[in-house]
Formats: C-alpha cells, structure tokens, sequence
C-alpha cells in the first residue's frame, strides 16, 4: 500500500478519536447542566 | 452546538484530511510532499490568535464588570491558545524539520512563537502566585490584555523585519495568494471547520467553567446556612 494513504488512514483514525472523546464530553457536559437545571441551583444562587 | 453541526464538522474535517493527501496538489519545488502540513499548520496558528484574541476580550469584560465568570472565560481562552500554540510549534518544528533540515533553527517565525509561549505561560504562573481571587483576576485580566498587545507585533511584524526561512505567509507582501485552486479550497475549507472545531471547543469549556462556578457557589452557601 502506498505509504502516503497509510499515513491519510493514521490521521483520519486520530481525528475519529479526538471526535468522539468530544462528542462524550460534550453530552456529559450536557447531561451535568441538564441535572443543575433540574435542582433549580442557577436561580436559588440568582 | 447541534448534532447536525457536530456531523459537519467531523465530516468536513475527514473530508480535508482525504482532500490534502489525495485530491490538492503538491507545490512542486520547495515543499513537494510536505504541502500537507500547510493545511493543519496555518489553521491551528490561526486558532491560537484567535483564542489570545478572545482571552483579551474576556479580560477587558471583567475589568469592566468585575464578573469573575469573565476571568473564568479569559483563563480557558488562554488555555486553549497555548495548546494551539504548542500545536502550531510542533507541526511547524516538522516541517522545519524535512524543509531546513533541522527541528529548530532559532528562525525569527520560530523565535517569536518561542517568546509567545513564554509570555502565556508566566500568565499561568501569575495566577498560580496570588491566593486572593478578585486580585489573582484583576492581574490576570491586566496581563493577558499587554500579553495580546505583543500577540501582533511576534505574529506578523518580526517575521517580516528580520530575514527567514519561513515561507511567505498565504497572503504575501505583494497582497497575492499564491495557492492553486485544489490547493485554496482544502486550505480555506480546513480553516473554516477549524474555526467551528474552535466555537465547539471553547463553547464546552465555558459551560463546563460556569458549572462548576454554580456548584460551587451553591456548596458556599450550604455551609453558610449550616
């Protein structure tokens, strides 16, 4: 195989990776402010 | 930012890599098969700016407002910056490598970028320094505002005083681009998603600061109450 694709191929892989450790942090992020909305903190701290 | 956006963005990403290596073609004479870094490398310095230029603005709103989320705002922006930064430095020290010959030459493009470093990480030793938290976010706010003054002049005005060996930048002294057509759309493309990659980022940290601000306000005033 052409060692130019190889290298194309290791970066789309590192990319994929880098995304979906985002995609979880961002829906964990998610899922924390979604739970702080429901204890009504924001408005008691207002 | 949408589930729809977050597709794009991993889309036009994968498509850029494929575009960079397959589908633009190479510049011929200096560069050859080194072309490629030139999609990530510009991109990623232009992040950096980009967030030493927000991190000011942030500073400048808490010095305005004394709202320590600002300073919270300012401090990730400065965060993310020097992670493009180092990011910048080692796909530029790469390319050093196979062009010049060498990782480091101490050339004026990597000088500066060298003292910009510094500059950002005595802003991290600043805040690490003072305890009390409104002085620790004033000085901070005040140092991060000089530090983006020198931003420009490392950036743009030495690389053009002093000789180097550092390519033209994309829009030369003459005011050209000198990219093909393949060549402009990967590199405009890859600068565009870079910039969402960037709202994306910088937007997951701001929420993820101001909950933990909210949390921990929240636990000051449950002990104050007990």
């Amino acid at each position: 195989m052409n060692p130019e694709y190889v290298v194309m191929i290791v970066n789309l892989v590192i990319w994929t990776g880098i995304f979906l450790y985002l995609w979880r942090t961002d829906k964990a992020v998610k899922k924390l402010k979604q739970e702080i909305e429901d204890l009504h903190l924001s408005e008691k701290l207002d | 930012m949408s589930k729809l956006w977050k597709i794009i963005l991993y889309t036009g990403l994968a498509l850029i890599i494929v575009g960079a290596f397959v589908w633009a073609p190479l510049e011929p004479k200096i560069l050859k098969e080194y072309t490629r870094i030139f999609y990530f490398h510009v991109p990623v310095a232009w992040i950096c700016v980009l967030f030493f230029l927000i991190a000011a603005y942030y500073s400048f709103q808490f010095l305005r407002t004394k709202d320590l989320l600002y300073d919270a705002y300012a401090k990730i922006s400065n965060e993310l910056g020097i992670l493009f930064a180092i990011l910048a430095t080692v796909t530029g020290s790469i390319w050093a490598k196979v062009t010049w010959g060498s990782f480091w030459n101490w050339d004026p493009r990597e000088t500066s970028i060298f003292i910009l470093l510094l500059i950002y990480g005595a802003y991290f030793s600043l805040r690490s320094a003072v305890e009390q938290e409104d002085r620790r976010a004033r000085l901070a706010a005040v140092y991060s505002l000089l530090a983006f003054v020198t931003v420009p002049f490392f950036v743009f005005v030495v690389p053009r005083i002093y000789f180097s060996l550092h390519p033209d930048p994309v829009i030369n002294t003459q005011g050209k681009i000198h990219l093909e057509l393949r060549q402009r759309v990967v590199f405009f493309s890859s600068l565009i998603f870079h910039t969402v990659l960037y709202l994306w980022l910088f937007q997951m940290r701001k929420t993820q600061v101001k909950l933990q601000m909210i949390l921990r306000l929240y636990k000051e005033n449950k002990m104050l109450e007990e």
